[in-house]
This record gives structure tokens, sequence and C-alpha cells, in this order.
């Protein structure tokens, strides 16, 4: 597509801003550490008290690196899900990646006395969580790509999602109700979600996973071009419909269903960064649209983690709750002063 | 004089939905430079015909030949360099830009990002002046008449460059003026730019002075030849249902009696 | 006669001080394959005495688990090889701990060690009027959940130990707080169903603070007021029928035969009507099912979360139809709160087995404990 604009400052605004809140995030936590320590740390020198060095490097940057990626993977994922079904509405759980995974997560913390302890105890280890998640995640992927090769019509492979998220959250009402008290905060608590105590070898598995989405994103940019002015006009243009359309499923399956393997369900960040990014940088031109939202995503996500660590105070709040309190009003205030969507 | 290739040759066609056929035996050929108009009673078919032999909709029965080739063995990306389309519905972004919609035409022929080259650039303006439409370049597509619409439309077709165009009803819910000029960009971009254009449409009269062949779709047959045979063979009487309107072989119209 | 059975008695009492005397000379330096066990009553884990260290093993970690804990405890200055095939390896005595559970605080409190406790998810549960006091001076430092522990903080208050628990292996921050250097041991005392068993933990926290033998005499004295009581609920000629539990919405959780607050109504010399069920955790009955068995007991012992007769009557008209309600004899233990709400039976009552049968042979069986007061229980208002 025709550039007609230089959206050079925007982008240069964007990586500074997330420099800025990306050394905040580490700066800000629950104990406060002073600035000039905190420096010293990162660049190696270490710190008067081993306990922040551990603080900083074990917990603080762990977490800043998952907000990044989780934060710029939703909101990517996000775009390809509001392109691919033409629907403001849609995110990228749509397709029930998170509803599979908390059905996974169900299993193991709560089902583990109905299946009799023996799936429970297969793995137990920090592991099987994710693990988990990621298998059903993954099950529920097939069971939609299997639809949408049957299926010609976008709008249906929605639906049929949609319905896959409400089948799954029935099981798990059923498997809370024969659940016990300490059972289901500990589910409870997943399902707030978490972008802390993520272990080296995690934040570097979900670096693959997010890189793979990433490139498979940025190489259907140009079919998502097409895809702005409908199937058929695509089609005519020489896009492979089926194909592009596993491809984009594909990429935000690993996306979504990754960050949410590792980090809970974290809602709402890849519905509403499209949005907000398409409403200031004016365009549809997903080869403008993908970077700005991967680091607006970020960007965000750090912002409301910063705020959920509560800092200078001994409480937290879980993520789930701050992005949602943020973004929501945020959205909202947008469409009340510009009036018009702009999708 | 020398017989001008076939671009487009559709043999014993069967369209429809399913095993529900809506349409039998159809035959026609399409020429370089030449310019077809389809009429029909509404719901006879028209779309669906279009929607055939543009690959968008699975055939029947029958053969489409495209250069020689059966369209079958082409892929869609082989397709939109030989066939570019206007349809009905409007585009399912409306934020798009004019430049940017018509820049879009382009899709076939730019590298993995995207990129216009100075070739690219060339045509998109070519396009837009040829529709007279490089006025609105910076405009939303939805700030746009239906009229400015249908023109952006077809600029983004021929933005595309190939070398047959196909439109369904271009010219519904525009005023006389946009649909004469419509409809003589149509013959201009045939005779000057040798493109082969066919479209459908409701202005029999219309098609039957400005076009070199028509196919003319009834229910229990399709017609093809060019606007005087048919007329001599009367197969315009038939049209519509008798009582109620009547063609009239002089003035090439419809009255009603 | 008699100095030939007392010389007899005098060499075997030598021989077998010298045998314990040879043990505790032994020197620190290689591992010995002698020990001594130093648990008896539970079976959720096990405490090998090593002389200058100990081996602490945890059977059930958490129900159902197929894999215990194993942890070394050493004295300074100590070593053992071997000592990276364990789980957590630590040197004892501790100077600072952090808990997850209020039952933890009784052990440190009868050692004398509470000052040694300098973090707590949540103080408020915390009902011991001492520990309130060092909380009140702000020396206990809150740390969010055990299920979701701020792990900024307890890294920076950085205990010596970290005594927490697991419903499974997937404490999301025990993993974290490791790495940054602190020993986290898995408590299962929950997980044991023997009331002396449960007591026993205090010699989990006294090897932990090397002092095995305070905690021994302290528990063998909760074991003999214990057995004394028993016997003494013997005596009674009468086996006064109990039920327990209340509804939850449509589920009546009545615990099962083999559970820890069972037990205490079989030693007390009652008879729970639901002795016989298999099992430790609870049984879901509709109400039907308790009426037809437990309408006409004499004693409703623990009815859920009610502490009135008129809540009980509000919740549901069936209630009032059981003769416990008709007699009044209903015990609840939730009336006994500390400053803060917690719960003092929480807290409490798997430390002191003892006291709590004393309270169940007074509910009872009043006529054989008449100067005793109830330590946990109440009637109901």
């Amino acid at each position: 597509m025709e550039k007609t604009k230089s959206y050079k400052t925007a982008f240069a605004l964007l990586i500074l801003a997330l420099i800025i809140t990306f050394l905040l995030n580490i700066s800000l936590g629950s104990v406060s550490i002073p600035l000039n320590e905190i420096f010293s740390i990162l660049t190696g020198n270490g710190a008067s008290k081993k306990t922040w060095e551990h603080i900083i490097l074990d917990y603080r940057v762990p977490k800043t690196i998952v907000a990044v990626m989780a934060g710029g993977g939703l909101a990517v994922s996000g775009l390809l899900m509001q392109t691919l079904f033409r629907n403001p509405l849609a995110g990228p759980f749509v397709l029930g990646i998170s509803s599979g995974a908390s059905l996974g997560v169900a299993f193991l913390i709560l089902g583990a006395s109905a299946i009799g302890g023996v799936f429970g105890n297969l793995l137990m280890n920090q592991w099987n969580i994710v693990l988990a998640a990621g298998l059903g995640s993954f099950l529920v992927l097939l069971a939609v790509l299997a639809a949408s090769f049957k299926i010609r019509d976008t709008m249906t492979i929605l639906i049929i999602g949609l319905m896959f998220g409400s089948v799954t959250t029935a099981i798990v009402s059923v498997l809370s109700y024969f659940s016990d008290a300490e059972q289901l905060q500990q589910y409870v608590f997943w399902s707030f979600g978490s972008l802390g105590n993520q272990s080296r070898e995690g934040v570097g598995i979900l670096f693959i996973c997010l890189l793979t989405g990433l490139i498979l994103s940025i190489f259907s940019s140009k079919s998502l071009n097409s895809l702005l002015l409908g199937e058929n006009y695509a089609r005519s243009m020489g896009l492979h419909i089926k194909r592009t359309t596993v491809i984009i499923i594909l990429a935000t399956s690993i996306l979504a269903g990754s960050i949410t393997a590792f980090a809970g369900p974290i809602a709402f960040v890849g519905l509403a960064v499209p949005h907000l990014v398409r409403q200031v940088f004016k365009t549809s031109d997903h080869f403008i649209l993908m970077p700005a939202v991967l680091l607006s995503g970020s960007i965000l996500m750090l912002i409301c983690d910063t705020l959920a660590q509560l800092p200078f105070s001994t409480q937290t709040l879980p993520i789930n709750a701050i992005t949602s309190l943020v973004g929501a009003p945020v959205v909202i205030w947008l469409l009340v002063r510009k009036r018009k969507l702009f999708f | 004089m020398k017989e001008k290739p076939d671009i487009l040759e559709v043999q014993n066609l069967s369209i429809g939905y399913g095993s529900n056929v809506i349409s039998k035996d159809i035959n026609f050929s399409l020429k370089k430079g030449e310019i077809v108009g389809l009429v029909g009673a509404n719901g006879i078919g028209k779309s669906t015909l279009l929607r055939t032999i543009t690959s968008m909709q699975p055939r029947i029965s029958g053969d489409i030949f495209l250069k020689g080739q059966e369209l079958s063995e082409f892929s869609s990306f082989q397709i939109s360099l030989e066939m570019s389309v206007v349809l009905t519905e409007p585009p399912a972004s409306k934020n798009l830009t004019v430049s940017e919609m018509v820049s879009l035409g382009r899709q076939p022929h730019t590298n993995w990002f995207g990129k216009l080259s100075q070739e690219d650039k060339e045509k998109i303006q070519t396009a837009l002046e040829l529709t007279e439409t490089e006025e609105l370049k910076n405009k939303r597509c939805y700030e746009l008449s239906d009229g400015q619409m249908q023109k952006v439309a077809i600029a983004r077709a021929i933005a595309q460059d190939t070398p047959i165009i196909i439109l369904d009803e271009p010219t519904t819910h525009l005023d006389i003026y946009h649909r004469a000029y419509l409809l003589k960009l149509l013959v201009k971009l045939a005779e000057e730019k040798k493109k082969t254009i066919l479209f459908s449409t409701h202005e029999v009269d219309l098609a039957i002075q400005m076009t070199h062949k028509m196919i003319v779709m009834k229910k229990d047959e399709t017609l093809f030849g060019t606007p005087s045979e048919l007329i001599k063979n009367k197969s315009f009487d038939s049209l519509f249902p008798s009582g109620t309107i009547k063609f009239d072989p002089d003035s090439g119209k419809f009255i009603i009696p | 006669m008699f100095y030939l059975r007392s010389l007899i008695f005098l060499l075997v009492f030598l021989l077998i001080f010298s045998c314990n005397q040879k043990e505790k000379k032994q020197d620190s330096s290689i591992s010995s394959t002698e020990s001594i066990t130093l648990t008896h009553h539970a079976s959720s884990f096990e405490i090998q005495d090593f002389g200058n260290y100990y081996i602490i093993e945890i059977k059930t970690p958490w129900p159902d688990s197929d894999k215990g804990f194993k942890y070394l405890l050493v004295r300074e200055g100590v070593e053992v090889p071997g000592s990276e095939n364990f789980d957590e390896v630590l040197q004892i005595p501790v100077k600072t701990i952090a808990v997850t559970s209020t039952t933890h605080i009784p052990s440190l409190e009868m050692l004398g060690v509470e000052n040694a406790l300098i973090g707590f998810p949540n103080p408020d549960f915390i009902s011991s009027e001492k520990t309130r006091k060092r909380i009140k001076e702000g020396k206990i430092k809150d740390f969010g959940k055990n299920e979701d522990i701020n792990t900024e903080i307890l890294i920076e208050l950085s205990p010596d130990v970290l005594v927490g628990f697991g419903m499974d292996g997937t404490n999301p921050s025990f993993p974290l707080i490791r790495k940054s250097g602190i020993p986290v041991l898995y408590n299962a005392d929950w997980t044991e169903t023997s009331p002396l068993g449960k007591a026993e933990w205090i010699k989990f926290f006294g090897v932990l603070f090397d002092k095995t033998e305070e905690a021994e005499e302290i528990f063998n004295d909760i074991v003999t007021q214990y057995n004394e009581a028993k016997a003494l609920a013997l005596q009674s000629k009468t086996k006064p029928t109990v039920i327990s539990g209340a509804m939850y919405r449509d589920i009546w959780y009545v615990p099962q035969g083999n559970s820890w607050g069972a037990r205490f109504i079989e030693d007390a010399h009652g008879d729970y009507l639901w002795k016989d069920s298999p099992g430790t955790g609870s049984l879901a009955l509709n109400l039907e099912q308790v009426i037809e068995k437990g309408l006409e007991a004499e004693f409703w012992i623990g009815p859920g979360q009610f502490t009135s007769f008129s809540e009980l009557k509000d919740a549901s008209a069936s209630y009032s139809k059981f003769e416990a309600f008709q007699n009044k004899n209903i015990f609840t233990y939730n009336l006994r709160k500390g400053e803060k709400g917690g719960s003092v039976y929480f807290e409490l009552a798997p430390n002191r087995p003892d006291l709590v049968l004393k309270d169940m042979i007074k509910i009872l069986h009043p006529e054989l404990l008449e100067d005793y007061e109830p330590y946990f229980f109440d009637k109901l208002r």
C-alpha cells in the first residue's frame, strides 16, 4: 500500500515510550530499591545487598521481559483475528484458545481428584501447568482447524470457536463444583494471570514461540491488506484464502497459546490495543499497524504490570484486573471522542 | 479478416449451488478488445455466472478456458494476473483512502512487503486519471458518493492491469449521467486499451447500443451473439413475461404498451 | 535375692546407658549408618537422628502424592557426603524462620523460639496473643498468601528457612525463592490424620532449632495427658451418639470415620454415627441421609459455620427437628477467635490433641471432668 504519511516520529516516540516503561517496570515493586543500585545491578556491578540482586535479576528482569513479550504477542494476535474475521470485537481468544488452556489447567488442578490422581501425579513439577495449558489450547486449536477445513465461511469458524469456549467453560464449572476450597483457590489464582515467577528456560521457550508467531504474522501482512476489501476481492487479487486462513490461525494460536500457557489468560490487551493504534495512526495498512501494535501492546502491558505491583505497598493486584480496568475506559473515551470506530 | 483469438471461452457450462442447477448449456466466447454485456431478469443467475467464470464459486459441469487453458488448472494468483473484478459488495473496510484502495489493485504485482515500484505507481496514476478520480485521491471511501465509489472500484480493477475485467452490475444505483459515463469508460477501455470487458446490467437498451456482443440469460436457454443478431432472432421478446412490457426492435428498447 | 535383682537391673541399665553414650560420642566426620528414629506416631513424616545431623523425610507432602521429600539438616561445620541427593540441605539451628500456616505457630511458641518468626502470609489469621504482640510491634512481615507469595518481599526478608505447604508440586513462587538461597521445606501436618501424629510435628520444628530433646519432652507430655484422658473416658457408663457437620447449600458434609475430628469422638468414648465410613475426608450427603441416621443423635459437635441456634433455625427448618437441637446439645469451636478473627481451633487444636480430647470428654461425659473448662468448644448461643 502506498504510504501517504511519514510515521517516523510516531515510531520513534513508541520506541522511546517502550524504553521508559521498561525501566520503570524494573525499578518499581513491593520492595523499594534505590535507582543507583538498580543501575549498578543491571550493568553487572552488583549491589550492596545480595537480596536486591536476586530480586532484580531473578524476579523483576524476567517478569519485565515476559510483560514485553506477552503484551506484544497478544496485541498482534488480536490484530490478526480482527482482520481475518472482519470483526472489531474479535480478540486473540475468539478461537477458544484461553478456554482450552483453562480446561487443561482445570483438569490438572481441579480434576486430579476426579481422575484419581493418576494424571495429576504424572509430572508434578513446575512445568505441569504450562504443559496442561498448552495441551488444552492445542487440542482446541486442532478442533477449530478441522472445522475450518470443511467450512468456507470465516464467520462460521468464529462461531465455532465461541461455542468451544462455552463448552469448556461448562466443563470447568462442573469440575469446580466437585472441588474443595484449596483447589478452587489455586485454579482461580491461575486464572488471574501472572507475569512473574518464570524460570529462565520458560522465558526462553516463550521467546522462541513468540518469534515464530511474529514471523508468520509479518509474512501475512500483505494478505491481511488484501482481506481489507473482503474475501471475494482478496481472492480476485490472488489470495489463497484457505492457506492464508490457516497460517493466520496458526500464528494466533502460537502467540496467544504460548502466552496463556506461561502467564495464564490475560484479558483485554489483545482486543483493545489494535483499536487504540488504529485510532491514533489512522491507517489500516498492516505493514504499519503490525509493528505499531507490537510496540504498543508491550508498552500497555508494562504499564499495567507496574500498576499491579502497587509499588511501595505489600499488596499486589492480579494483572487481569488491571488490564481491564485500565484498558476499557481508554477505548471508550477514544471512541466517544472520535464518535466513529476506525476499523 | 483474421479471427481474433479467444481470451475466455465457455462451453456447455452449468452453474448453480450444490445440486441446484440455476442455468445450463451456457456457451459464449470473449475476444480481445471486446465489450460484452450480460442481461437477464432478476434472479436469473447473472451474478452466479460471473462468480463461476471468475472461479469464486465452483461450477456444476462444463468447461471454461482461459487463454486456451482450463480455468481449474490456474491458481488464484495466476487468475489474478488475467482477470480483475468489480463487485456489487462494498469493500469491507471503508476507512481506506481512495489511493490506498486503488493501490491494492497492484497486489498481484508487488513483492512480499507490498512495496510499490515506479511502474506500479504509474499504473495507479493512469487508473486514477482514466476514471477521473485523481482529485479524490486522499479522501476516505466512506466520504464518497455511490457514483464516486463505483469509479474508484473500477480504478482499482484497472490498476490491476489484467486483460479481462469483469463487472457485476456496475451501473445500478447510479443516475443516468453516471451510467452513461461509466459505460463510455468501459467502451474506451475495450477499444483503446484493448481490454476484454464483460459486465452484467439491467440497462438492456444501453447494452444494445454500446456492446459488441451480448449474453442473454433466459429461463430455459442462454443466447449469445451481436445485438443486431439477437434482435433479429427475437431473443429479447421473451426476456420478460409478456403483457406488462414489450420489446420494440426498431428503437431497441423495452416499452410499456 | 533383692541384691541380685538390683545388680542385674543396674547392669542392664549401665549397658543401655553406655550404648546411648557410645552413639552420642560419634564424631562429626563420617556418615554413620546408625540412627535413631525420632517419630513414632506420625505416618506423614519421619525424622532420623544421626547425632550431628538429621534427616527429615516427608512421606506424604500432599494427599495421593507418589513422591516425598528428603531434607538434610546439619550442625555447623559438619560434612555429610551425598548431601547433593537431598531436596534441601540446611544448617541448624536456624535463626530466622517464615511459616505459612497458623498450625506452625504453637510449635514455635512451645519450643520458646517464637522470636525467630519474621514473616507470615496474612498475619491477621494468627490468634495466639504472644505472637499477636509481636505482630503489633511490626516484627512479623506480611508476604501475601501461600498460593501467591509476594516473591520480592520474601526474598528481601531472607529468612533462614521458609516452611510452606502445597496441594501439589506447583507453587509458582517456590522455585524462585529457592534460587535466591532461601531453603523451602514442605510441612505436611495437615495430611496427618491421627491426633498424636499431627501433634508430633513439633519435632519437625524441634530439629530446625536443634531442640529435639525439648520437643520430645513436650510431645511426650502431650501423649501422656492424652492417654490418661482416654483411659478416663473409658470409665464412663454411657456411649452417647454423635453427629457432625452441617449443610452448605444442599450438601451436608459429614466427616468420615477415620478423619482426624472423628477419632476424638471415639477416643472420648462417644459413638460417632459415621464411624464405619472409610476415609479421612468428608462425605457429601443430602439432608435425608443425615436425618435417617442422625435425627435422634444425642450430641451434635461441629455444626459447620453456625454459632447460634437461631442461625441454624433460619438456615433450615429441618435443623430444629434434630434431637440434639431440641436438647440444646450442639457444640462449636467457632466462637473462640483471635483478636483479628483467626480461629483458635485451627491454630492450636492440631498441636494439643490432649486438650481437644478433654474438651470432647467434658462435652460427652461432663461428670468425669467437673473442674475442667473447655479450651476450644462452646455450646451454641
